[in-house]
């Protein structure tokens, strides 16, 4: 039996998607059977990251709907034979699934994969009550923004009213160098606020958005820190523990994020 | 619950109770009533209304102007509240001494009912209550607490308090890490400190001649307030 991790922000653009394809990717890499499901519904992304938008045929919407079977509408990835993905449907909207449609895809996707990955989509509303309907575990990103941060704790309270308590937090795009002058929050002050386990902290890269245009997780370049930083959180996510990277930032924060970061 | 800076307008299980600050003055206090009723008149046409302003005593003449001004809006004055009537918000009149009511609220909401919420409040969480509020965690940015007694956070206040939310101004807000957003106690409202220092201790807000003062609350002062 698998299980369902909603990738999840409340703030837009924070890394959702990104987040999505890269850890997806990197549990196929490590030999489990994946499944990427993008629940945004009118605003699609994770195909294009993925580099699988020519591939498309059907879509989550066809599938809650009856229009074909769940088989018919997954892609296969283009390097891992065990990772798939379920588009979402372009020309549609959020009100064209509901939370209990959701239930039932989710139990149908545990039943054949290790892992499936919700992208949902920003905001708190319908997309957002669908994407965690069926998940069993929460995954929150945030930048080091103190709007970010806000939507965050807003989205943990709301996850955590919907029975999907102790999500893990993912700070990305967090830049060292702005830390280190005062000019950026520090994840101290992060995790100050939102109380909840860090599982990675994801630098800015570059790599990222040459990956993305490109159709290819920057997890699988050995060369990209991003690639790196997520493939340690994909380690984390199967329950292995592994130390945070050495992202530079000033002694002191990484003393306490060793305290913070609850590795098991 | 409606309120401008020395009116509150509040409805109790009784019916409804207006609050006038008994330092205001008399034409600045109708000039609020007229604007605040005006805000809210759709929902209070017709009822009957009871007044409290402590131990001032209206003039027959400004007696005369109140009862215009609720007429106005067809609102019926029932008659006046005493201080001992008035007692700690939300805590019943009926079994206590009125005695201790009144001692109560002279020296300042020490009793009364009371929440305990046990667990951090998130942005976009707001608890209203009649009474104290207790909050055995955080209260986030974008939380919001609105008590008409006290509120005291175990933990860190980073979101908006309103203590006194009926106008009380003996009430107080205290925190292990005091850092709101916003404090109001009554119709008090200060905004945050900009920049947020770490490791004060124990703080609590209060008003002192008209102004939110914060003063660190620690074991010792705790201890000498008790008794
Ligand atoms: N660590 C990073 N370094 C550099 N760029 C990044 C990083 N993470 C994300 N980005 C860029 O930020 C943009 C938004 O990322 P993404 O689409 O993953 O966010 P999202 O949360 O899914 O957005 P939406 O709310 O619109 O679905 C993309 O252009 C992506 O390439
Ligand atoms: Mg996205």
């Amino acid at each position: 039996m698998g299980e369902v991790i909603v990738v999840t922000s409340g703030k837009g653009g924070v890394g959702k998607t990104t987040t999505s394809a890269n850890i997806g990717t990197g549990l196929a890499a490590a030999g489990h059977k994946v499944v990427l499901v993008d629940t945004d519904i009118g605003l699609r992304n994770l195909d294009v990251v993925m580099g699988l938008e020519n591939r498309i045929v059907y879509d989550l919407v066809d599938v809650t709907s009856g229009n074909c079977r769940l088989k018919q509408a997954l892609i296969k990835d283009k390097r891992f034979a065990n990772l798939f993905l379920l588009p979402a449907a372009q020309t549609k909207d959020k009100t064209a699934v509901n939370p209990e449609q959701m239930k039932v895809l989710a139990a149908e996707l545990k039943a054949e994969f290790d892992y499936a990955i919700i992208d949902c989509p920003a905001g708190i509303e319908q997309g957002f009550r669908n994407a965690i309907a069926g998940a069993d575990r929460a995954i929150v990103v945030c930048t080091p923004e103190v709007s970010a941060v806000r939507d965050a704790d807003r989205i943990i309270g709301l996850l955590e009213a919907a029975e999907l308590r102790n999500p893990k937090l993912i700070i990305n795009r967090i830049r060292p160098e702005m830390v280190k002058r005062g000019d950026m929050m520090d994840i101290s002050d992060i995790l100050d606020i939102l109380a909840v386990e860090l599982i990675g902290v994801v630098p800015e890269d570059e790599s990222i958005v040459i990956s993305t245009n490109r159709g290819e997780p920057a997890v699988m370049d050995k060369t990209s820190k991003a690639g790196e930083a997520y493939r340690r959180i994909t380690k984390r996510i199967t329950g292995e523990e592994v130390p945070l990277m050495n992202l530079d930032v000033p002694i002191g924060i990484m003393d306490r994020l060793k305290r913070l970061v609850g590795l098991r | 619950m409606t309120r401008t800076e020395h009116v509150a307008l509040k409805g109790t299980r009784d019916g409804l109770v207006l609050y006038f600050d008994p330092a205001a003055d008399f034409g600045v206090l109708m000039n609020e009533l007229d604007k605040l009723l005006k805000n809210s008149v759709q929902l209070l046409q017709g009822a009957s209304v009871r007044c409290y302003s402590g131990k001032k005593e209206f003039t027959e003449d400004e007696h005369a102007g109140l009862e215009t001004i609720l007429k106005k809006r067809q609102l019926e004055l029932t008659g006046w509240l005493t201080p001992e009537e008035v007692g700690v918000p939300g805590k019943s009149q009926s079994y206590a001494t009125q005695d201790k009511e009144t001692r109560i609220w002279e020296e300042g909401m020490e009793e009364g009912s009371c929440l305990f919420v046990e667990r951090t409040l998130r942005s976009g969480k707001s608890v209203q209550f009649d009474g104290h509020v207790v909050v055995l965690g955080d209260v986030n940015p974008g939380a919001e607490i609105i008590a008409t007694g006290n509120i005291a956070v175990l933990g860190s206040l980073r979101g908006v308090a309103h203590a006194g939310a009926t106008g009380e101004r003996k009430a107080s807000v205290s925190a292990y890490h005091l850092a709101p957003t916003q404090l109001r106690i009554a119709d008090v409202v200060t905004r945050g400190p900009a920049d947020e220092a770490d490791g004060r201790g124990p703080e609590i807000a209060r008003i002192k001649d008209d102004q939110l003062i914060v003063e660190s609350a620690g074991v010792k002062s705790w201890r000498g307030k008790a008794r």
